[in-house]
């Protein structure tokens, strides 16, 4: 990231990202919320995948992603390669209150690690946390998990959820975060548990995922360095949320 | 987990009938008319088509157009020669009167009146027993319809339709039918008092559009006009102004209406009535997959239209697309589904909203929502190949970028543009759409890109063409030639250039392109979608065990063609694959279990005990025959692998059951066969056990030729009872020697795997089995790799698929193993299964054994039977004339080894130099009977093809000089 990234920074680098889940995890709200800081609660399904691009600034860099959000429904998934083809970065969503989605997520990775781009930069998301973080208390200063406040307060507290949210008032929850952190780091993803409604956890996906992008490959498609921290998920997270607080809101100009 | 779906291979192109079924949109094989047809015994000749002359009563409102009048009960339709011009539809129910008239000498005229009072002259330009023929034909279809009662139901049915108002409210019809109110109010939009007439969420909640800017007073009126000259609903006859006025856009009140006549969904809902609402009572209550994603779509599904804000949208809509995932299981849900019935529920009612669903999913848009989505996919390749052919420049520059086309118009093709336009515009094109049908959405895709041409090259990503596309769309009603100093160049807007281009400059893309290009893919995308299922099954398994990647494509590869072929019925999944669906309510995600008739098929493509292979020498060819076998030791190994006890096996536990047998050694193998026998797995077998190990032995060791593996079973059987019984010795010596086996039940443990393990060893033929023949007998490798070509060759679409059916390669085998009856030819043999000890008659046949390598090749385009044959190394494909004396047919059949086409020349030369033998042999026996009958079939159906090739051609000179007649007498004298 020295020379080829010190070179680009008044030229944005293209990031092609893939969305991939099961039907209504909330694909499109987290692309949504991540490109223009809204959440709709009536989404219009995506036919096919919608197209979307957010420009991203990180330390030096400026990142331009274009956002390839696919329809969930099962039948679609014969067109999927269409979108991830070239993706150098993906996003597999699923639902914390529905384990079957994780499933599906996995059974996605899978054919990510196999069929993608070798260099591709997975990560793995557990939307809906709003749902079972019943008791804001819990998580420090974050916002009441119910209002639907401007991302600058949603997302203020990132990070800090998870840690009380292992807990126990999770009625709704069908995926225990530890597990799908475990198999997280296992297969090599980056992870995190995120809401679309309130925009916990969604920028510091787009974040985490510019960092582990190779961007001088991609810049000069020589040097690759592809999976050059796969392990790291845990502390990454921490660092992030750091520079974090005050990068994203003007870095990424909505 | 995986879902493995055989649904693909069920396409048959459609028959010349359907085509013309399809062209008139007349609802395939009505079912209460079935019925009838045996009740009245009303002939076979149900159906004719006759050359005419299409007039209208009223003078001087058309011209007249020569044509073909079809007799298609409970429909009468007729069409323009050029298929295009004039066309109608008319449920015979809705005839009212058919009177010859009297007209000059050699004119074979019919005035026939319709309910809606108009008068349809048909000059029959047939000869004239023809035109006896089919007015008798018309007479009799006309009196099944009367005593049907459905004349009585065209009054009720009308009613339903906004034109009856709109066309007796204009004062011409002294029709009391409706109330005058009706009229009145139409202009506002808001419903009259009593709507009788069906209409949809826009007489509420608005239709959506400036009806000032859509000029919709105007169109009413021309269309009222049209409407009270040419009939309307379901008499409208639809001339060339019926289209051009289409493509001006419909007045949104008669929309409703004019997408089911031009789509035809009418005649589905008149011959239908009350469907829709049992439908609904049946779904009451129920639950499905298709439900819950039908939900999650209900409030995202047009959520800008006020109607679906509000809970009468969201419930229509619901229903609506309840009632469809019912009606059709195989199809369900699918998203873009909610786009399009939220689209047209706007316009129409629920009742005509299913119907049009119906006829778009089913008949519209085939294959668009089904599972595979293969519809979609392969509409996407014809337009790709359009695009190519029509559009070359832009078509190589999205190659040179790799920008993919679906990426942008799959999206326009699934939602029928209704998501990606603003919907004024995007229901233009649906009007378009149902009147001209699915070549419209392939000619406006062709001119959205032509038009955007020169920025199209200039892209350099599918994010560029995505944003181009968009900002196009956005701009659709700004003007198309801002600069221009005419204002009515001015004033045409970008939409209106679009739909310009897409009917002018894309005319030449017809329906027949359509099909055709779509038969010249369909094998293509077929493929595709079969190799994506496989490697994402093969991806899904939870573990491979000791195969390799492709040795477990390979088994998905024997489970695959066992699906195809068990099911004799296979189009409903129920019966041979059970479906249980994964825990919870998983979406779609149903895992692929197959029943025990299939494992048999399953079990014969990879285990050579598990199938019976007759080499079959005829004197012609030799090839082997292979049928299942069937024997309870295959039951067996069926519960013995189901190891979740569901009376079925998914793709995984076939995995993990072949995993268990095929990298045995000696020991594990001797050790798999006795818990294969030991039932209750208590470690023993029981005596009955042990005797039914044995029979499995005699099963395996069937074909083998000598006595060496009858005498090991023998062998075994003494030894293993000599063995148990002295192995038991505490309870047998208690007693008096003879009688202790007699104590322990036939059905108490008795063997233990020990003794068995020695009992087994004792016999060096057994041995060997254990040793290599069991697991031996297990191939995977070469056998299914075989199996893939006639997936990727033929099966579908092209011409051989057609000769190559799996009933005409059995006539085939069936002739020529006949043919060497007749020349004392034929000749069974069975194929030993181990195939150790051979030596008995090998030797000389090996001798004319051509490479095995060498005749794969050549029958790998083939078909599966002769393929199979090919299949084992070892096989016995001789080249069977190279022995034979026969010459004539010898010199055909050694290109016969080539293609399987020429065979079926083969047989035919075969055929002539066949004659004197049958003379010869006439009186020999009945072989010789139903072989003369075989062959009689055959040349039947070559005479029929003949004829028919005749029939066209006859029917196309006449209908030439029928046309010079037809013109002379127009000109001449008016028909009164």
């Amino acid at each position: 990231m020295t020379d080829a990234a010190s070179g680009s920074v008044d030229r944005s680098v293209q990031v092609k990202l893939v969305l991939l889940g099961e039907a209504a995890v909330g694909k499109s709200s987290v692309v949504l919320r991540f490109v223009s800081n809204e959440f709709q609660a009536n989404k219009e399904p995506t036919i096919g995948a919608a197209f979307l691009t957010q420009k991203c600034r990180l330390e030096d860099r400026v990142l331009r992603y274009e956002i390839w959000d696919t329809a969930g429904q099962e039948r679609f998934h014969s067109l999927a390669p269409m979108y991830y083809r070239n993706a150098q970065a993906a996003v597999v969503v699923y639902d914390v209150t529905k384990a079957t989605s994780l499933e599906k997520a996995k059974s996605w990775v899978k054919e990510l690690q196999r069929q993608a781009n070798p260099n591709i930069v997975i990560a793995l998301a557990g939307n809906k946390v709003d749902l079972v973080q019943t008791s804001p208390s819990s998580s420090g200063s974050s916002p009441s998990p119910e209002s639907e406040d401007e991302a600058d307060d949603a997302t203020a507290t990132p990070g800090e959820a998870p840690s009380a949210s292992g807990g126990e008032p999770e009625s709704l929850r069908q995926v225990p975060r530890e597990e799908a952190q475990a198999y997280a780091t296992e297969a090599g993803l980056l992870f995190f548990e995120t809401s679309a409604k309130t925009g916990e956890g969604i920028v510091e996906i787009f974040t985490e995922i510019a960092k582990k992008i190779p961007i001088e490959h991609i810049l000069a498609s020589t040097r690759g360095s592809a999976g050059r921290s796969a392990g790291r998920v845990g502390g990454a997270r921490q660092e992030v949320n750091l520079e974090e607080q005050q990068s994203k809101k003007d870095a990424c100009n909505c | 987990m995986s879902t493995i779906s055989t649904q693909l291979r069920n396409f048959k192109e459609p028959t010349k009938d359907q085509l013309t079924h399809v062209f008139f949109s007349i609802p395939e094989a009505p079912p209460v008319p079935a019925k009838d047809k045996e009740k009245h015994g009303s002939g076979e000749v149900e159906t004719m088509e006759i050359n005419a002359i299409l007039s209208l009563g009223a003078q001087g409102v058309e011209d007249s157009y020569a044509g073909k009048l079809y007799l298609l009960p409970p429909y009468l339709a007729f069409s323009s020669l050029d298929r295009k011009s004039v066309r109608f539809t008319l449920p015979l129910s809705t005839v009212r009167r058919v009177e010859r008239l009297n007209a000059r000498a050699g004119v074979y005229a019919l005035s026939l009146s319709t309910w809606h009072g108009m008068k349809i002259i048909v000059q029959l330009t047939s000869l004239r027993p023809t035109a006896d023929l089919f007015c008798s034909l018309l007479r009799e279809a006309l009196k099944v319809e009367l005593q049907r009662g459905q004349m009585k139901a065209v009054k009720g049915f009308v009613k339903t339709c906004y034109s009856e108002g709109l066309v007796s409210a204009s004062g011409v019809s002294e029709n009391e039918r409706e109330d005058g109110s009706l009229i009145t109010e139409t202009k506002d939009g808001s419903p009259p008092p009593e709507v009788e007439f069906h209409g949809g969420l826009g007489l509420q909640f608005k239709f959506p559009g400036d009806p000032k800017k859509l000029r919709e007073a105007s169109k009413i009126k021309l269309w009222t006009t049209y409407l009270k000259n040419h009939g309307r609903n379901l008499t409208l006859l639809r001339y060339p102004q019926c289209t051009r006025l289409v493509q001006v856009g419909l007045p949104n009140r008669l929309r409703a209406e004019m997408w089911e006549t031009l789509s035809g969904s009418i005649y589905l809902r008149y011959s239908n009535p009350g469907v829709y609402h049992q439908v609904l009572l049946d779904i009451e209550g129920k639950s499905s997959t298709s439900f819950e994603d039908i939900e999650k779509d209900l409030h995202r599904s047009l959520p800008e239209y006020a109607g679906y804000q509000a809970d009468e949208g969201i419930s229509a809509l619901r229903r609506v697309l309840q009632a469809y995932s019912n009606r059709n299981p195989e199809v369900g849900y699918c998203q873009a589904m909610n786009i399009l019935a939220a689209a047209i529920l706007i316009y129409m009612s629920e009742e005509q909203a299913f119907w049009l669903l119906e006829v778009l999913c089913d008949r519209l848009l085939p294959g668009y929502y089904s599972t595979t989505m293969h519809g979609t996919l392969l509409d996407q390749r014809v337009f790709e190949s359009l695009v190519a052919r029509c559009l070359p420049m832009i078509s190589d520059h999205f190659q040179e970028v790799d920008v993919q086309l679906s990426v942008a118009s799959l999206p326009w093709f699934l939602s029928l543009y209704i998501n990606s336009m603003p919907m004024v515009f995007a229901f233009r094109i649906v009007d378009c759409f149902f009147c001209m049908g699915p070549k419209v959405l392939f000619q406006v895709g062709l001119a959205i890109l032509k038009i955007n041409g020169e920025k199209l090259l200039q892209i350099q990503d599918d994010g560029g063409f995505l944003n181009l596309m968009r900002e196009y769309f956005a701009s659709l009603g700004d003007s198309a030639h801002p600069e221009s100093a005419d204002p009515r160049a001015r004033a045409i807007t970008r939409f209106q250039e679009l739909l310009l281009i897409s009917f002018r400059e894309f005319a030449v893309i017809t329906d027949d392109t359509i099909l055709s290009e779509r038969r010249k893919y369909r094998n293509e995308i077929v493929n595709s979608i079969e190799s994506f299922n496989k490697r994402s099954a093969v991806r899904n398994l939870k573990t491979l065990g000791r195969f390799t990647k492709d040795q477990a494509g390979f088994i998905y590869d024997a489970l695959y063609k066992a699906m195809c072929e068990v099911p004799p019925p296979p189009t409903a999944a129920p019966l041979p694959l059970l479906l249980t669906t994964a825990n919870e309510g998983n979406q779609e995600r149903v895992e692929t279990r197959i029943g025990l008739q299939t494992f048999r098929v399953f079990l014969s493509e990879i285990l050579t005990w598990a199938r019976n292979e007759r080499i079959v020498i005829n004197g012609f060819q030799q090839r082997i025959d292979r049928e299942v076998a069937e024997h309870e030791l295959i039951v067996r190994l069926f519960y013995f692998w189901d190891e979740s006890c569901k009376g079925s096996l998914s793709f995984q536990d076939l995995v993990y059951g072949l995993d268990g047998v095929m990298f045995n050694d000696l020991m594990e193998n001797i050790e798999w066969f006795f818990n294969l026998h030991d039932k209750n797995k208590d470690g023993y077998l029981t005596k009955d056990e042990v005797l039914t190990l044995s029979e499995s032995f005699l099963f395996i060791f069937r074909y083998e030729i000598g006595d060496a593996y009858l005498g090991a079973v023998s062998k075994f059987m003494t030894n293993a009872f000599e063995y148990g019984d002295s192995l038991l010795p505490h309870q047998t010596d208690g007693e008096t020697g003879e009688t202790g086996p007699q104590q322990i039940g036939h059905n108490q443990p008795y063997l233990n795997l020990a003794t068995f393990r020695m009992v087994v060893l004792a016999d060096e033929v057994l041995e060997s089995f254990f040793e290599t023949d069991l697991s031996a007998s297990f191939r995977l490798d070469p056998v299914p790799d075989l199996e893939l070509p006639p997936a990727s060759s033929g099966f579908l679409g092209d011409l051989w698929s057609n000769i190559a059916t799996q009933d005409n390669k059995k006539i085939f085998h069936k002739l020529s193993d006949e043919l060497g009856k007749t020349i004392g030819k034929h000749q069974i043999l069975y194929r030993p299964i181990i195939g150790r000890l051979t030596k008995l008659e090998e030797p000389t046949a090996r001798e004319s054994l051509i490479s095995p390598s060498s005749i794969k090749t050549p029958l790998s385009g083939g078909s599966s039977d002769t393929l199979a044959a090919s299949n084992s190394s070892s096989t016995l494909v001789v080249d069977a004339l190279s022995n034979q004396d026969n010459d004539g047919p010898s010199s055909a059949l050694a290109s016969a080894a080539f293609s399987p086409m020429p065979h079926f020349r083969a047989v035919n030369a075969a055929f002539m130099e066949r004659t004197p033998f049958a003379i010869d042999d006439a009186g020999d026996d009945d072989d010789d009977d139903s072989d003369l009958e075989m062959i009689d079939v055959d040349n039947d159906d070559q005479v029929m093809d003949e004829v028919d090739a005749f029939l066209e051609a006859h029917d196309s000179g006449l209908s030439e000089a029928d046309k010079e007649l037809a013109k002379d007498l127009l000109n001449a004298s008016p028909v009164k």
